[in-house]
């Protein structure tokens, strides 16, 4: 008999095998650029209970293993039968296994001699799936039925035998049918691998080992997970940050956690958090324990304290979470969800936020927060259509690291997105020029270790009609913080025509029209810095310096580093700058956070407390009224804070009272 | 008088040399130490040892290449030139952005990557090409000169000049060079349209970067080594192997070290393929398990190519013999985590101190400690007896972690072998995958120094039935070297639709790409039994960003029809995923063109070199592995008769490995001294 944890340590490996096995399936059947440049699908293996026990580390979409599937093997119903294939991509109807409708999802059950073993899945974000813009997804999309085709679980294979109809009717009501149809084949190939391989490992081992091992990774995972949480301080820990939702005319949108560290358990509590919006920034999480958008950061910290943990959903089992109803983590259902990426990022700053009162040393300081991928298009005058291309993932810098320097232009937590080459790109697109792409110098946020800097890049139009679409810009009003005394990143920009009489500073965009002659200059944000700038060797700073990541007035006004007419450190100088820094600063302790002055002067007016007492006395209505009161309650906010009347926390119930009178008085006059 | 061919593969711990008699077939196989400062040193050492232990003189070695990690070393190290490089305004940060995707997942702390050449030793010029070719700004002469003379004064010794859309037109370039090698004619200067004309401005760059920063050693190295080896009374031409599994003139490699990068673990996988070809067995998955990882490559016909080969953090874009790493080797060291729980690698013991058992210091259990541990290798007869192994310093290594797992000694052992098997499982069959290849149906063949102790135990987990050992596996590189072809590969991007392109343009890339092969392949000045060009392009539908790289039927460079192409680019993508789209028109992306100049190679009859008197086996052992205890007949390689079948559980023991037939296995020797191992 072998030993348990051998057994154990080989059937990972093997399911590893399988799982990665099925993910290259998937992406080299796969065609479009989703999947080869994104990453943008996913292959996992599912126990009977709904759990995912083996999950690819290295290729797709990483978060899986937080993936709630109960709800959808429950709507598989007791009809489930060898051959049978499932399909949906319906947040509602899965309850937050589908989180927008774009990524359709497929999976099968694996029989043993008739008998349920456990289930694989795997899912693509298709090109299109129908709704109201060609891809599907618009920030400003106020519901899901907006947003494309809902597919509730159904059987696309009805014991191996293809439902035509349904493919049909899918097929039909998208942009895109024959690249969906090569997109669901993919995953398809992806299912059928797997289930070849956990038979071979059947006849190899017998179905009780491996049902059995099954729970062993699963809990395997769980001791190891809660082991890394277990050296937390037992405490509570809050962070607060802001969705900029601005641009589709929603202001500053709260995002508020309270993580509590006991026994080896998180539990994230996000009370405080805004009202769902009437916009594509809903994540579908049905308040899941372990929920894959809400976890990102904390698996990343889990991951890095113990790369060799066994990755399964064993992970998120310590990581419970507590979010109210009709909250933009916790819609109700119905609410548009395309553009949740942007949320579930601000929600990893958050918990990384809250995390690092505990641990500071084990975790980076805050990224770009912007994972935006920016289309152009153009009109086709050949063919009376369009061509459209992906200009380039707009991201910024990485945070700075207790172990070293922020990544330079890239996310660390967006690993996986891959540039165009500008060559390609021309080709593809001749009206287009490049006219520059690179490192934003200067962007990174001071510290000790350095923040990424962010990257600019400018272009310039020859055609007519020339219209940029984004998603998920962030960080254009709050830069990313630093940590431990260092400094927060530079902010992102747009501006048409820098440099001309024309030019335009353009904030944050969703659709821009560009006519021919027109030139944009896009900036993405510099990572938040780490540790004390002063802290910094003073050689290093020369050589940022030289290397132009830095400048040396930021040099000086930074990181107390004066420079010589050659480039080299002026030692002396440099010592009587940091000493005048240190004294004029005043602190002996780093501050934890470097949140920078549009941040701090904006939580100077709108407090915890108030910020508080605001999501409380919204929490319990209806939500389209609450959607409406909330707004109608900040802006009433906004103008007695402007007007220097000020407001506590305590008067807020009054104030929504008198709101919501005036809107009930109003509305009986008008009947 | 005898002639030789004489094969030398240079690695971090060894030098590897094997000889072949022309006449005979016969094979001689030495390994010397490695000569880490100067490289050259081990190759004379080992021409020298040759002459004494097999007296075969210098002068009667008619053909000598070789295979140098200097280049890859130079790379991974950081201790190349002070390079500079030019690039076009607005993209001098190209080698700094990458590609943007990071080597690592899901952690905070991946390293950052770091440029070959630091910012400030990148500087603007102030031109621009379209994508059609077609210039939006000039070049000017002064402007390159000012960014030169900067990049001087900073030091630096070498240049590369990178400019956009140079694969398209190439003459501003061109038109730099001219210039800087007018002004600085001391400066080496590369562009990046001359190396490699490929699309892709970071790649394109970095090839040309690269050459830059390694360019000064290799040259350095390349003329000791033919000074040394003149001095020993050679007379031969001295080749150097490539990344493509080929071979090229040492003169070549001096102007062209990036086309080296990777062709340590090519030479292989061109032995193996020699081996396959003679054996008549066209579907084999190579397994080269060495000290520190174990790579595997496909053979199936021919060897696979891929252009998307990595060293370091470095993507390298010319074609490479498709090789991947997939985890432990035999320095890999077992531990057991937190839960108790037994983990092998990544972190390996190396070469110093290496396993326990080397006596070298080693504390903590290598995989080869519990290869010995489980009685598959036998303490005193590692390498031939050379080097005593130290089985107290191994078991006592094995048993630190044997009291965490609540195990006997021996059972530790095995399960170390287990887990092992089970890692390169899990990292090879998702390589498979990615390939289009399933396993079944392919023999395995096992070289390096571990490979063939571990071959059957995974070809067991895989259900791979076929097992080949060839006759001196753990130089099987060297072997490669000794029969490999000349090889050279061009490219020209093309980018364009199919249908739009005439077929004189397609015909005059074809013919100049051929110009350009010949002209090299003259360069070689090399007697060759047979030329022959390979042409193939990459294309993919439009609208899609899958390319496939498609093969011509020998059709001559002037008879090319872009309808033609697209037609078997339809029958290619069919083949590959299983439907092909023959409504959406084809983009026709590179023009790609290999020449191949065969050597002569005699009729030879591999027969390994020395053989021993057909005794029986040595001894019984008992062997503890798979959970069972067996007795395994322990023989010699050389006693292994021709014709005769043997059973597992069996060791075969010779100078450069131990291999390890389980129960199950049958054995047999075929023509060429390989061993065969077939599940019946």
């Amino acid at each position: 008999m072998m030993n348990e944890k051998i057994r154990l340590e080989i059937l990972l490996n093997r399911f590893q095998a399988i799982v990665d096995e099925m993910a290259q399936v998937v992406s080299r059947t796969a065609h479009t650029v989703f999947v080869k440049e994104t990453q943008d699908y996913g292959a996992v293996l599912v126990s009977r209970g709904g759990e995912v026990f083996a999950a690819p580390r290295r290729y797709g979409v990483l978060m899986m293993i937080g993936m709630p599937m109960e709800a959808a093997i429950a709507a598989c119903g007791e009809d489930v039968r060898e051959g049978d294939v499932f399909i949906s991509n319906d947040p509602d109807a899965t309850k937050g296994m589908a989180t927008h409708l774009s990524d359709v999802y497929l999976w099968k059950p694996i029989f043993v001699d008739g008998k349920l073993l456990c289930w694989t899945w795997s899912f693509i974000h298709v090109s299109d799936i129908g709704g109201r813009v060609p891809g599907s997804i618009a920030p400003s999309s106020t519901e899901v039925f907006q947003e494309g085709l809902r597919i509730p679980p159904q059987k696309l294979y009805v014991a191996g035998e293809l439902n035509k109809a349904l493919r049909d009717m899918i097929l039909i009501n998208t942009r895109t049918p024959d690249q969906n149809w090569g997109d669901m084949k993919a995953c398809l190939a992806g299912l059928a691998t797997a289930e070849k391989r956990v038979h071979e490992l059947v006849a190899q081992y017998d179905y009780a080992t491996i049902d059995a091992t099954v729970d062993q990774v699963l809990d395997y995972a769980e001791t190891q997970a809660r082991r890394v949480i277990a050296h937390v301080p037992d405490g509570t820990y809050r962070y607060t940050d802001y969705i900029e939702a601005d641009m589709v005319g929603l202001g500053l949108v709260r995002i508020h956690v309270a993580m509590t560290v006991k026994e080896g358990e998180m539990l994230l509590d996000f009370t405080g958090t805004a009202p769902q919006v009437r916009a594509a920034l809903n994540i579908p999480t049905y308040g899941h324990h372990g929920h894959w958008m809400l976890i990102t950061g904390l698996v990343n910290w889990i991951c890095t304290q113990e790369p060799g943990i066994a990755y399964n959903a064993g992970i998120v089992r310590p990581l419970k979470v507590k979010i109210p109803k009709g909250t933009i983590l916790n819609p109700e259902p119905g609410a548009a969800y395309g553009a949740r990426y942007a949320t579930s990022h601000k929600v990893c700053d958050v918990t990384v936020g809250a995390l690092a009162q505990a641990v500071p040393m084990e975790l980076p300081a805050t990224d770009s927060g912007q994972g935006s991928i920016l289309l152009v298009s153009v009109p086709d005058f050949r063919t009376g259509g369009h061509k459209v291309s992906v200009v380039q993932p707009i991201v910024g810098g990485s945070g700075g690291r207790p172990v070293g320097d922020g990544v330079d232009g890239t996310m660390v937590i967006l690993n996986f997105l891959k540039n165009i080459p500008t060559e390609i790109f021309e080709n593809e697109m001749s009206e287009i020029v490049i006219r520059s792409y690179g490192l934003r110098e200067d962007s990174g946020g001071p510290g000790k270790y350095r923040g990424g800097t962010g990257i600019e890049i400018e272009f310039e139009t020859s055609s007519p009609y020339t219209s940029i679409t984004s998603r998920a810009m962030e960080r254009y009003i709050f830069g990313p913080p630093g940590r431990l005394g260092g400094h927060m990143g530079a902010t992102g920009y747009t501006t048409l025509n820098p440099g001309s009489n024309r030019e335009k500073d353009l904030g944050k965009i969703d659709v821009l029209e560009m006519e021919p002659g027109d030139v944009l200059r896009i900036g993405t944000q510099g990572g938040g810095g780490f540790g004390d700038p002063l802290e910094r060797p003073a050689d290093k700073v020369a050589a940022d310096v030289a290397d132009g990541f830095v400048h040396a007035d930021t040099a000086r006004d930074a990181y107390g580093v004066v420079l010589g007419p050659d480039g080299g450190v002026d030692a002396a100088a440099t010592t009587e700058r940091r000493a005048a820094i240190r004294a004029e600063r005043g602190w002996t302790t780093a501050p934890l956070y470097g949140l920078g002055a549009a941040r701090e002067a904006h939580s100077a007016r709108w407090t915890e407390e108030l910020e508080d007492a605001i999501a409380a006395v919204v929490a319990d209505m209806p939500v389209q009224l609450k959607q409406f009161l909330h707004r109608r309650l900040i802006d009433a906010i906004t103008e007695r804070l402007d007007d220097g009347r000020g407001m506590a926390a305590a008067e807020v119930p009054a104030l929504l009272g008198d709101l919501r009178s005036a809107f009930e008085n109003g509305r009986v006059a008008a009947e | 008088m005898a002639r030789y061919r004489l094969g030398i593969d240079i690695g971090g711990t060894f030098t590897d040399l094997h000889v072949m008699e022309e006449e005979t077939g016969r094979l001689y196989a030495l390994k010397t130490p490695s000569t880490r400062e100067d490289p050259s040193l081990a190759v004379s050492n080992g021409i020298e040892e040759l002459e004494r232990r097999y007296g075969i003189a210098p002068a009667d070695i008619a053909y000598f290449a070789h295979g140098t990690t200097l280049a890859v070393n130079t790379l991974l190290e950081r201790n190349g030139a002070k390079a500079g490089v030019l690039m076009t305004k607005g993209f001098t940060d190209t080698l700094e952005l990458r590609r943007l995707r990071l080597s690592k997942a899901n952690d905070f702390f991946v390293p950052k990557p770091i440029s070959l050449v630091p910012r400030r030793r990148v500087k603007p010029v102030d031109e621009r090409m379209l994508a059609d070719g077609r210039v939006r700004t000039a070049i000017r002469r002064e402007d390159v000169e000012e960014q030169v003379a900067a990049l001087l004064e900073d030091g630096i010794e070498t240049l590369a000049i990178s400019f956009l859309h140079a694969h398209q037109n190439p003459a501003h370039e061109a038109q730099a060079k001219a210039w800087i090698e007018e002004t600085f004619p001391d400066l080496y200067v590369c562009t990046s349209s001359e190396v490699w004309p490929q699309q892709r401005e970071y790649e394109r760059s970095l090839i040309s970067v690269i050459n830059a920063y390694v360019g000064r050693r290799m040259k350095a190295y390349f003329h000791t080594l033919e000074k040394r080896t003149a001095g020993l009374g050679m007379t031969c031409r001295v080749f150097s192997t490539k990344s493509n599994g080929g071979v090229m003139a040492v003169s070549s490699a001096a102007d062209r070290p990036v086309e080296t990068l990777l062709s340590g673990p090519a030479s292989g996988v061109i032995g193996a393929a020699y081996i396959g070809r003679l054996i008549g067995d066209p579907n084999i998955v190579t397994l080269d398990m060495g000290g520190t990882s174990v790579d595997v490559s496909i053979i199936q016909n021919e060897i696979r190519y891929s252009s998307e080969n990595t060293v370091g953090d470095f993507p390298v874009i010319m074609p490479a013999v498709d090789v991947s790493a997939v985890g432990a080797g035999g320095g890999s060291i077992a531990w057991t985590d937190a839960e108790g729980v037994l983990k092998v690698g990544p972190e390996s013991a190396g070469a110093n101190p290496g396993p326990a058992c080397y006596g070298r210091g080693g504390t903590r259990p290598a995989v080869t400690d519990a290869y010995m541990t489980a009685g598959i290798i036998a303490p005193d007869r590692f390498l031939g007896g050379e080097m005593q192994l130290d089985r107290e310093a191994a078991h006592r290594a094995i048993d630190s972690i044997a009291g965490v797992l609540g195990m006997g000694r021996r059972e530790t052992a095995d399960a170390i072998l287990q887990v092992t098997t089970a890692n390169i499982y899990a990292e090879l069959l998702p390589q498979m995958a990615r390939r289009g290849v399933d396993t079944t149906g392919f023999s395995m063949l096992a070289y390096g120094a571990a490979g063939p102790t571990q071959t059957f135990m995974l070809a067991r987990e895989l259900n791979m039935r076929r097992v080949i050992v060839p006759p001196s596996p753990g130089i099987l590189c060297a072997l490669g070297c000794l029969v490999a072809d000349l090889r050279a590969d061009f490219v020209q991007s093309i980018w364009r639709e199919a249908d739009t392109m005439p077929d004189e343009e397609l015909q005059a890339i074809y013919t100049r790409l051929e110009a350009q092969a010949r002209e090299w392949l003259a360069e070689q000045n090399v007697d060759l039994e047979q030329v022959y060009i390979l042409r193939s392009a990459d294309l993919c539908y439009v609208g899609q960003s899958y390319e496939v790289n498609v093969p011509f039927p020998d059709t001559p460079s002037d008879a090319l029809t872009t309808e033609g192409v697209a037609g078997w680019f339809h029958k290619q993508y069919a083949r590959v995923y299983g439907y092909a789209d023959t409504d959406t028109p084809a983009r026709l992306l590179e023009a790609r063109l290999q020449i191949v100049g065969v050597t002569p190679k005699p009729a030879i009859q591999l027969v390994a070199g020395a053989q021993e008197p057909h005794d029986g086996p040595l001894e019984k052992r008992t062997i503890f592995e798979h959970g069972a205890e067996v007795e395994a007949d322990v023989w010699r390689r050389g006693s292994l008769k021709q014709g005769e079948v043997y059973e597992g559980p069996m060791v075969v023991e010779q100078y450069d490995t131990t291999i390890y037939i389980p129960p199950g296995f049958r054995v047999t020797v075929d023509d060429h001294a390989n061993l065969i191992g077939e599940l019946p």
